[in-house]
């Protein structure tokens, strides 16, 4: 019975501290960031020159506005690079934007990126492993919708041949 | 004996910390279904159908004092008596700035029967000029009050906008929306705000 009654308390005690570590912490709050970047890595010739594509992609059924949006009071899409990287970026051009209705009212028509959209970046890299470093500065919306402006980290490992 | 209490002690506290993570998981899902985009081309899929996205209604408004584009304190408390709209709205976002002539035209025309507009803003950190520049451009003259995070968090907003409450004339809270909606349904919405809560 004794034998009994302590396995039964481990089995508990046991059941207990695995419903315990999952409440470590606070609960997070749902966080969506809507944009993804799906470039990690980048092969170039050391030394000069180098276009490399970054590839972002937006959560389906949400846009950003494109880097020249219509509306001045949007924000437009826009990349910063950190100046003090080994790889140095020389010029960048975003994409063109699709056309986008609201669909309230009569709507409006904005410029976004919607899906996958890719950022050309021309970057000189040191010979060897480096990492080009910025943020990506953007804002979300739905249908009807939108979101704070937010930034997503963009780090990609870069070797120069 | 001892151990027994022990054992029921324990069983108690799992069964307690179980509960707790299914309401949070519960909690978690509904966050998940409010930010679900509208998939559809209409506006159909409407994040204030989720109910958890009314969490004020039937309540009070919570108090408030902010500063408008002129630099005057404005108080809800001002308003006692009136049914009052209060949009809360940020010059980066589309669906607000289709709304905000509406809420201007219902403004206007229900001005005689007391209603009040205020548009509360939500952007982080602009001047005062760029908001009042932002705010004429779309075309409302109704009160603008610049943002303060007490506010936000009183009216339990979600990191998304525009949000709108409607309050009736005993203060209470009698709709409860989020996202761009038509006209119509702002003044529905307008309507219901007027006629409850007379005195």
């Amino acid at each position: 019975m004794k034998t009994a009654l302590i396995a039964i308390c481990v089995a508990v005690l046991g059941f207990s501290a695995q419903t315990q570590e999952i409440r470590l912490g606070d609960a997070q709050p749902v966080h969506r960031a809507h944009v993804e970047l799906l470039s990690s890595a980048a092969e170039v010739k050391a030394g000069e020159p180098q276009m490399v594509e970054l590839r972002f992609r937006v959560e389906d059924g949400f846009h950003i506005n494109s880097h020249t949006p219509k509306d001045e009071l949007l924000i437009p899409t826009a990349i910063r690079f950190n100046t003090g990287s080994v790889v140095k970026v020389v010029d960048e051009a975003f994409p063109k934007g699709s056309t986008f209705r609201l669909p309230v009212g009569d709507g409006e028509t904005l410029d976004v990126y919607q899906g996958e959209f890719r950022v050309e970046v021309k970057v000189v890299a040191p010979k060897g492993s480096s990492t080009l470093v910025g943020v990506l500065k953007y804002q979300a919306c739905d249908n009807a919708v939108c979101y704070p402006p937010k930034t997503l980290p963009v780090v990609v490992a870069v070797t120069g041949n | 004996m001892l151990l027994i209490a022990g054992v029921t002690l324990v069983v108690m506290a799992g069964t307690h910390n179980l509960r707790h993570r299914q309401m949070e998981m519960q909690k978690a899902q509904q966050g998940d279904v409010q930010l679900t985009p509208a998939s559809s081309s209409s506006t159909s899929a409407d994040p204030s159908d989720d109910p958890a996205a009314k969490l004020l209604l039937g309540k009070a408004a919570p108090s408030f004092t902010l500063v408008d584009l002129d630099g005057k304190k404005v108080s809800l408390a001002d308003y006692k008596g009136h049914a009052v709209v209060l949009n809360f709205w940020a010059t980066y976002c589309g669906p607000c700035k289709l709304e905000m002539p509406w809420f201007q035209d219902l403004q206007n025309k229900y001005k005689d029967k007391g209603l009040v507009v205020l548009g509360l803003d939500q952007d982080d950190g602009m001047a005062v000029k760029e908001v009042a520049a932002a705010s004429k451009r779309v075309g409302v003259t109704y009160p603008i009050l610049m943002p303060d995070d007490k506010v936000s968090k009183s009216y339990q907003l979600s990191d998304y906008i525009p949000e709108t409450f409607y309050v009736d004339k005993s203060g209470k809270i009698v709709e409860q929306t989020i996202g761009a909606h038509s006209k119509n349904e702002l003044e529905a919405d307008v309507q219901k705000a007027i006629a409850s809560g007379g005195l």
